[in-house]
């Protein structure tokens, strides 16, 4: 984050998510590359051709599969980096901030007071690297707080101990 | 009253019901005559009874198998003759009592009633019961979560449809107080209010589909011609003025229409809200539900200095935003809202501005849309013979509109923390003024996109059950962000700040 003047600043949470997940992520980066080259590929080979006129293909054709092909693999190269360096958690006694995202960077902060549901979930390929994300949600649609990428039993405590907090608060949390 | 009986709707549902499903029906079952008749065989005798008993049946159904009863701690209904369905609200989680009676409700003296829980849009639905049912009922359920009860005395309460606008009541020692009332010299901002330009145009283009078919098109096409011919100029004056009275017309009738008998009060711990012409609405919100209100100032309006006024409040359905007053002087939705939050502060405080870099950012994003406006007529002139002097006129105008847009949504930004309410200034050509109690944030999420960071800005979005779930500060400066939010809800910050 950019240097800020003045006194005040918010810190950034402590802990980082599991190092694993820049496997992940780049595996599953990966994996929609592969999908974007099949497409562009086969638009280039198939669909221009069927509806340029004339001979060939128009001049724009070659650069656009250049960058069709080139930008997904940046986006592997890049990616999962960037968003290891800025995904950040912490969970104290009394609330919860999160930092996630890659271009646009999202900090969310709620009081565990507020908190109405905490869930963990994994998909088919985080489950082969060990991983789970944790959803805490609010009274509130534009609330609900994500943890990617957690090591699978550091998910599994901060769910046994969030419940515990949240389930002793009071109220209907709205 | 332990276990008490179940409780029939209204016997009189059993006149309007039949008819509420034969309007429901008329358009399909019309098509279908119409099918059936324009084949070759003729309309066979018995469609016509058929269609009656159907509506007679399904009509009566509703009435049949939907019972409700309160017990002690709880309101209860069953419904439904295939699919059962029944629901429960303990009292003390009645939030909201609304009363809607249509213009077919009001000629047999029936309201439908509403009850919300609190939990998100699922509200219990009683349609319907007689007025006097209502009222009471309402009464009942408003005094039971209310701390101080005294049973309200339906002897005072004269019949007839109209009175849905005044029932009642819940009597708790406070007298009601009224908030505000119908003043028809807001008439006046009927016409600036534009809301009601997206139904008339939604009608002018139903319209203009069937235009083409009408027999009516070729002779006006030719009276056309031959008016063109000598009076263009004419023509379209008479066209401009025609167009403006009948818009007038549509928003003066429908500003009557939807704001008849306005009256805004506050009784036993709640916000009620009458208002309507043909229907009648007889909204009630729990004031603690009440989180906050928004104040806007669309364009037209606010040149003739007029405002909307909002409350957000949660488990209301509607999407929590209820419109509490008609378009009105700006004095008067200022007065109002600061009734509504006790506290005038909020609605009068100075915003504090978001700087020079916020004021760029919202010129850009202005100047982006002037740019993609023109490039439509310039990438259309490589192809299509499109007067040069086109994209010059689109380019300029687009730009002069960009420039004006980017200062005026620039000057709603801002921001403000009173004591107990967070203020948020917003909107483009709208001038939007949120105020959510500081009690009612929930969370905090600071944004920041690549460009933001580059500039220590953020958009800082206060997440809340009330209203649209979201109060949302564009382009403040990160420290001011952070300040707020740490004043708005002291210690959720403070592990992080330094």
């Amino acid at each position: 984050m950019s240097a800020v003047s003045g006194s005040v600043d918010l810190r950034e949470p402590a802990h980082q998510v599991s190092p694993r997940a820049v496997t992940y992520w780049r595996v599953s980066a990966l994996i929609g590359a592969v999908v974007e080259w099949i497409i562009a590929i086969s638009l280039f080979a198939f669909a221009v051709p069927a509806v340029s006129e004339g001979p060939g293909r128009p001049w724009w054709a070659v650069p656009a599969l250049v960058l069709a092909l080139v930008l997904p693999l940046a986006h592997v190269a890049v990616m999962p980096q960037l968003r290891f360096r800025i995904h950040r958690w912490e969970i104290t006694p009394t609330a919860i901030h999160t930092r996630a995202g890659w271009l646009r960077i999202d900090s969310r902060i709620a009081p565990l007071s507020r908190v109405q549901t905490v869930d963990s979930t994994q998909g088919a390929l985080m489950r082969m690297f060990r991983l789970a994300s944790l959803t805490v949600t609010t009274a509130s649609a534009a609330g609900p707080i994500t943890i990617d990428c957690l090591d699978r039993d550091v998910a599994r405590r901060l769910v046994h101990e969030l419940t515990e907090i949240t389930g002793a608060s009071e109220g209907d949390a709205t | 009253m332990s276990e008490p009986d179940w409780q029939r709707l209204s016997a009189r549902n059993l006149l309007i019901d039949p008819v509420k499903v034969l309007g429901q029906f008329a358009f399909p079952a019309a098509i279908a005559l119409v099918g059936i008749s324009s084949g070759d065989r003729a309309m066979p005798w018995w469609a016509v009874p058929v269609v009656a008993l159907g509506a007679v049946v399904f009509g009566v159904l509703p009435w049949l198998t939907t019972f409700y009863r309160t017990t002690d701690t709880q309101f209860q209904t069953r419904s439904g003759l295939l699919n059962k369905k029944s629901k429960t609200a303990p009292l003390d989680r009645v939030r909201s009592v609304d009363l809607e009676a249509s213009l077919l409700h009001r000629l047999v003296g029936l309201t439908k009633v509403q009850i919300g829980t609190g939990v998100d849009d699922d509200r219990i639905t009683l349609d319907s019961l007689t007025v006097r049912e209502a009222a009471d009922l309402r009464a009942f359920l408003l005094s039971r979560r209310a701390p101080v009860t005294v049973p309200a005395d339906a002897d005072t309460l004269p019949a007839g449809a109209d009175e849905v606008a005044t029932p009642g009541g819940v009597r708790t020692g406070e007298p009601a107080r009224v908030l505000a009332e119908i003043d028809w010299a807001w008439l006046r901002f009927a016409p600036f209010s534009l809301a009601r330009l997206v139904v008339v145009a939604a009608a002018v283009g139903a319209l203009s589909q069937f235009g083409d078919q009408l027999p009516v098109a070729d002779t006006a096409e030719s009276a056309w011609h031959w008016v063109a011919q000598f009076a263009l100029s004419l023509v379209i004056a008479g066209l401009v003025i025609g167009a403006l009275v009948s818009w007038i017309m549509v928003a003066v009738t429908g500003y009557v229409v939807q704001w008849w008998n306005m009256r805004l009060t506050r009784e036993a711990g709640s916000l009620q809200l009458t208002a309507g012409l043909f229907t009648t609405r007889s909204i009630t919100v729990e004031e603690k539900r009440v989180r906050g209100v928004e104040m806007k100032e669309p364009v037209l309006l606010r040149l003739v200095g007029g405002a909307e006024l909002a409350t957000l409040a949660t488990g209301v359905g509607s999407g929590g935003v209820t419109a509490i007053l008609p378009p009105c002087p700006r004095s008067v939705a200022t007065s109002v809202g600061a009734d509504v939050l006790e506290t005038h502060e909020p609605m009068s405080v100075a915003l504090t501005q978001h700087g020079p870099a916020a004021r760029r950012r919202a010129w850009i994003r202005q100047l982006w849309g002037a740019l993609l406006v023109t490039a439509i007529p310039l990438v259309a002139s490589l192809w299509l013979a499109v007067p040069t002097w086109l994209p010059v006129v689109v380019g300029v105008v687009a730009l002069a509109f960009a420039a004006v847009s980017g200062e005026s949504a620039y000057r709603h930004l801002g921001h403000a923390t009173t004591p107990e309410h967070l203020v948020v200034g917003s909107g483009e050509l709208t001038r939007v003024r949120t105020v959510l109690e500081h009690d009612g944030i929930i969370g905090w999420v600071v944004q920041q996109s690549w460009f933001q960071r580059r500039l220590a800005l953020a958009t800082l979005v206060a997440t809340t059950a009330a209203g649209a779930e979201r109060v949302v500060a564009r382009d403040i400066p990160l420290t001011a962000a952070i300040r707020l939010a740490d004043a708005s809800t002291p210690g959720v910050l403070s592990p992080w700040l330094s």
